[in-house]
């Protein structure tokens, strides 16, 4: 038999020719309410989904119950709603959780989301040590790119490190943390700064680890062997190819010298991908289908890189949330990936490319320089708080950016060969995108409050106090919060306990000393408008750069930030997560001229309307632009509002948008 | 546009029950090139609404950047409003602009989170427009204005070379912020502003050593220089930590108790001197110490020491503009 063995097929044992294994099939999925999700879940299961990636709305990994007032606008827009174990009741109904392999996207809120599935097991009879799955809790990129995150950088780790003691006696098959560089790419990481942030990031993860001192060696080891990766796969997908088999090898070197691990199967470089959204854009958005596509084979089409498991956004994710049909879509590229194509009946195909090899030793160099910057500096947490790899994110994101406006990137349809027949696909009586109803979230509500009124009130008030004094002794948090789930403390409840003790934490913006790098004619013309202002008006134009509500994706906002002090414009920007009343009172005090909201959660109508409610409230007039992902049919209603100006994805653009900007406040300058 | 008397001076007195917008409106319109005629309805208006010149205290905050000064100031504004529950307080953060653009960005608001719709706080960022001295050309009048308005009104400053302490003369009492060794004792020595703020502090002093090492080190720097310093006595240090939350709310006591007042009259003469010199150059000072009517003159030469009736800043400044208009003539 052996002398037939063929070196270009993968062989059993005996020679046989035998296939690896499929990589999971995920959806990131989850929306309106835990009742709704259920029905998604079980649907997309029976499609051949072989596992569950769950997606919370923001009050749930902002650490908010439903019924908290900054909740309202938000209650099941980009994801399920959870307040307490009767949700996850109600998700999981007849779905059976010893046999899935559950991916929870969630950060700041990790350790409860954990300790609700836990008391879930608990209530069910479930063996803990069959649960299998993934919590994301990665702050650190949270604090770089997404915005979630609750508590200062050291308490979040301490969180985590509970997680990982925690998991690695009572359910073993659990990855309490997946260290993610998706949201870096994002929010415009290079391929050096995915490799050397989200390594930099294990680093600082495990020797929080170390330094805890809880596990023998052999523990030590096993822990190492938990940590898996969240990676994005953009569209040069050679090189991002080239990316992951960086990391992979990469891994291998840091487990060996930095932490000694000596069995090979806990060096190996685990990780899930979703592949980009940043690239998918809302022109022609038919488009996007073949991005997705493409992207998928940076992470599939060698063996030496192919990911464990993978989730594809929607073509249409640049507009809004995508309809279940769009998911469905999603997921027949993979079924079509894996099963039509030969893709995996090969040992990997890349091996012995020279220009493989030379590109994944490049990316490694490089990266490796990077790293050791950072640990110079004190490591991951260090270069969090002095603000050095947000500033370099920022700068990485306003290269990329110039460049898109310069034409020197091509994206197909945006910036080149931009005009086409629109798309048949958009037809369809709902405009081809999918919307929450807003009256779904009484029934999330009501959960609440009834789960409120039967529970013991006494028992889920000392569970509060126990947690809180946990948190003060330093205690191993994790029974405590499981303790609280089998109360039925609600998620605020939990997030306010440890907010008491921790604090909320408001990073650096990255935005200070940043400059765009653009100076054709547009940057000219906006730049003589400026002065013409100025001159007119004897001071520069002021804008405050608005991010409101829970939505922490800043890109956007940071990018006008950025560009608006670029122009000339004297410019007020105070990070993410602010309310509608903290942005009026800026715009306020400030005398602005104009206000720039960002919003990209989908909650637009209702926050603007707080807005113009606050500017009454002042008796102020000033004019109001928004940017996001804004469906069309939204626009009558916002510019009845008041809004003056509405820009989406499409406008990306940045000197054309401060030309209209601009030209709002030279028309109607504010009366002083 | 504030084109009529009444407008203004129902500007002036909505500004002085403390409402938001209208003191905004003011603080522009003052940061508004050639303003020199609205000044002087401005402050005419207000010696009208507001006779007794009792005025709010000036607070001069500087120090090198990173040493944490907002995020200080974020914290005294919380303990404020618990502390000093029946007194206002305003603050003008001032930040670089761009030397390419001449645009700039305001981030200090971010680490100073304010309730909202309170009236007891205000928060105005300010660019540096790319003066010298870390202030902005206009932020003595705002300041004016403000402390009229305001019990407390605080102005911080990036920046720690010796053109970066103009906040000094301006103000009332003012704080240098560092950090635990930061090593730049000997360049504070070396740089000579060692005897220009009031007080210091030694800010992030999350660790009780290292912030006592700091403080006998400044201390012991400072006795070098006890006596060019007023009455050779030295000058407070506070340890304070806002991670901790330490020793913010003795700095703050300190404030809130602090009697004295700089003499208004040297810090107009300072400032229409700078203003001066910024505009008119040597040339312009020498025309001002001509002119026999100038009350600067009179107070030079009546009474070194000060002591008489405050000067009317834009009198005087009208007084020199028209003499050097009339000399260029």
């Amino acid at each position: 038999m052996s002398a037939e063995k063929k070196e270009y097929l993968l062989v059993d044992e005996n020679g046989q020719g035998k296939p690896d294994k499929p990589w999971i099939f995920r959806t990131y999925a989850g929306h309106t309410n835990a009742k709704a999700s259920n029905e998604l879940y079980r649907k997309n299961l029976s499609k051949g989904q072989t596992g569950l990636s769950i997606a919370f709305d923001l009050p749930t990994q902002c650490g908010y119950s439903s019924d908290h007032e900054v909740s309202r606008p938000e209650i099941g827009k980009v994801g399920v709603p959870i307040n307490s174990l009767e949700d996850f009741r109600i998700l999981f109904d007849q779905i059976p959780i010893e046999e899935m392999n559950t991916s929870m996207t969630i950060n700041g809120t990790s350790m409860w989301l954990l300790s609700l599935y836990v008391a879930l097991a608990e209530e069910r009879g479930v063996p803990l040590e069959k649960l299998n799955g993934t919590t994301q809790n990665d702050l650190i990129k949270e604090y770089l790119a997404r915005g979630t995150y609750i508590y200062p950088p050291k308490e979040s780790m301490k969180i985590i490190v509970d997680m990982y003691e925690y998991s690695l006696h009572k359910i073993p098959k659990w990855n309490p943390s997946n260290i993610c560089s998706y949201h870096l790419q994002e929010a415009g990481a290079t391929p050096v700064q995915e490799l050397s942030f989200a390594l930099a990031t294990a680093i600082a993860v495990l020797d929080a680890i170390k330094e805890r001192n809880c596990f023998t060696a052999e523990e030590f080891e096993q822990c190492v062997g938990r940590i898996s990766f969240f990676v994005n796969a953009g569209i040069r997908f050679v090189e991002e190819m080239c990316k992951m088999r960086a990391f992979t090898e990469m891994w291998e070197e840091i487990t060996t010298e930095r932490y000694a691990v000596k069995t090979a199967k806990y060096r190996v470089f685990r990780y899930g991908v979703q592949v980009n959204s940043l690239g998918l854009t809302e022109e022609q958005p038919e488009n996007n289908a073949w991005r997705i596509l493409i992207e998928s084979l940076g992470v599939t089409l060698s063996r030496n890189a192919r990911c464990r498991a993978l989730q594809l956004p929607a073509w249409n994710e640049a507009l809004s949330l995508p309809r279940p049909w769009d998911q469905q879509w999603s997921l027949r590229l993979q079924q079509v990936l894996a099963y039509e194509t030969d893709l995996l009946e090969y040992p990997d195909i890349f091996e012995g490319s020279k220009v493989i090899e030379s590109k994944v030793k490049a990316l490694k160099e490089e990266a490796k320089l990077e790293i050791q910057k950072i640990i110079d500096m004190g490591g991951a947490l260090v270069a969090i708080e002095n603000g050095y790899m947000k500033s370099q994110l920022v700068k990485s994101q306003t290269e990329r950016l110039s460049k898109i406006n310069s034409n020197e990137l091509v994206i197909v349809g945006k910036n080149k060969w931009t005009d086409g027949i629109k798309s048949p696909l958009m037809t369809d009586s709902d405009g081809g995108i999918f919307k929450v109803d807003p009256k779904s979230a009484e029934q999330t509500l009501n959960v609440l409050a009834e789960a409120k009124t039967r529970r013991n009130a006494e028992a889920a008030k000392k569970s509060l106090e126990e947690l809180k004094q946990a948190a003060k002794d330093g205690k191993n948090l994790m029974p405590f919060s499981i303790a609280c789930a089998k109360a039925l403390v609600t998620t605020g409840e939990w997030a306010d306990a440890l907010r008491d003790v921790y604090g909320e934490y408001n990073p650096p913006t990255g935005v200070d000393g940043q400059k765009l790098f653009l100076s054709d004619d547009k940057v000219s013309t906006v730049r003589g408008k400026v002065e013409a202002f100025t001159k007119a008006n004897g001071h520069r134009p002021k804008i405050v750069v608005g991010k409101p509500g829970l939505d922490g994706h800043s890109n956007g906002a940071e990018m006008i930030a950025v560009s608006a002090k670029h122009s000339g414009f004297d410019v007020i920007y105070s990070g993410i997560r602010l309310s509608p009343e903290e942005i009026v009172q800026s715009a306020v005090e400030e005398n602005a001229n104009v206000i720039g909201l960002s919003i990209l959660s989908g909650s637009h109508k209702e926050i603007v309307k707080q807005l113009f409610d606050e500017l009454a409230h002042y008796k102020a007039k000033i004019p109001v632009v928004i940017g996001g992902i804004i469906p069309e049919s939204d626009f009558e209603d916002l510019r009845a509002m008041g809004i003056r100006e509405i820009f989406t994805p499409k406008d990306y653009d940045l000197m054309s948008i401060m030309n209209k900007i601009i030209d709002i406040i030279t028309v109607e300058p504010v009366l002083v | 546009m504030i084109d009529t008397k009444e407008s203004l001076s129902q500007l002036v007195s909505d500004a002085l029950l403390g409402e938001k917008y209208p003191i905004a409106k003011i603080i522009s319109k003052i940061e508004t090139e050639k303003n020199l005629e609205f000044r002087e309805s401005l402050f005419h208006e207000l010696s009208l609404q507001k006779p007794d010149f009792k005025e709010g205290l000036t607070i001069g905050i500087t120090g090198t950047p990173g040493a944490g000064k907002s995020s200080l100031l974020g914290e005294l504004c919380r303990l404020f409003l618990e502390f000093a529950p029946d007194k206002k307080m305003a603050i003008v953060a001032i930040d670089p602009s761009s030397n390419v653009s001449g645009g700039s960005i305001l981030g200090d608001r971010t680490r100073v989170t304010l309730p909202r719709r309170d009236i007891r706080l205000y928060f105005r960022s300010q660019p540096s427009q790319l003066e010298l001295g870390g202030l902005n050309p206009y932020t003595y009048h705002v300041i004016r204005f403000l402390r009229r308005v305001f019990d407390y009104v605080f102005v911080e400053t990036v920046g720690i070379g010796q053109n970066e302490i103009s906040v000094s003369l301006i103000s009332d009492l003012s704080f240098l912020v560092m950090q635990p060794l930061g090593g730049d004792q000997v360049q504070f020595m070396k740089s000579g502003i060692m005897e220009v703020p009031e007080a210091f502090i030694i800010n992030k002093c999350d660790e009780e050593s290292l912030a006592n090492s700091s403080y006998y080190m400044l201390q012991s720097t400072l006795e070098f220089i006890k006596d060019i310093l007023p009455n050779h006595t030295l000058p407070p240090i506070f340890k304070t930590s806002v991670t901790k939350r330490k020793g913010i709310e003795e700095l703050l006591q300190y404030i809130l108790h602090y009697e004295k007042r700089k003499d208004k009259n040297e810090e107009t003469l300072t400032q229409l001197t700078q203003w001066i010199r910024n505009e008119y150059g040597r040339w312009g000072i020498s025309i001002w110490e001509e002119l026999e009517s100038s009350k600067w003159n009179q107070a030079v030469k009546r009474n070194p020491l000060g002591g008489i009736h405050k000067l009317k800043y834009e009198e005087e400044e009208r007084k020199i503009i028209s003499s050097i208009q009339t000399k260029i003539k």
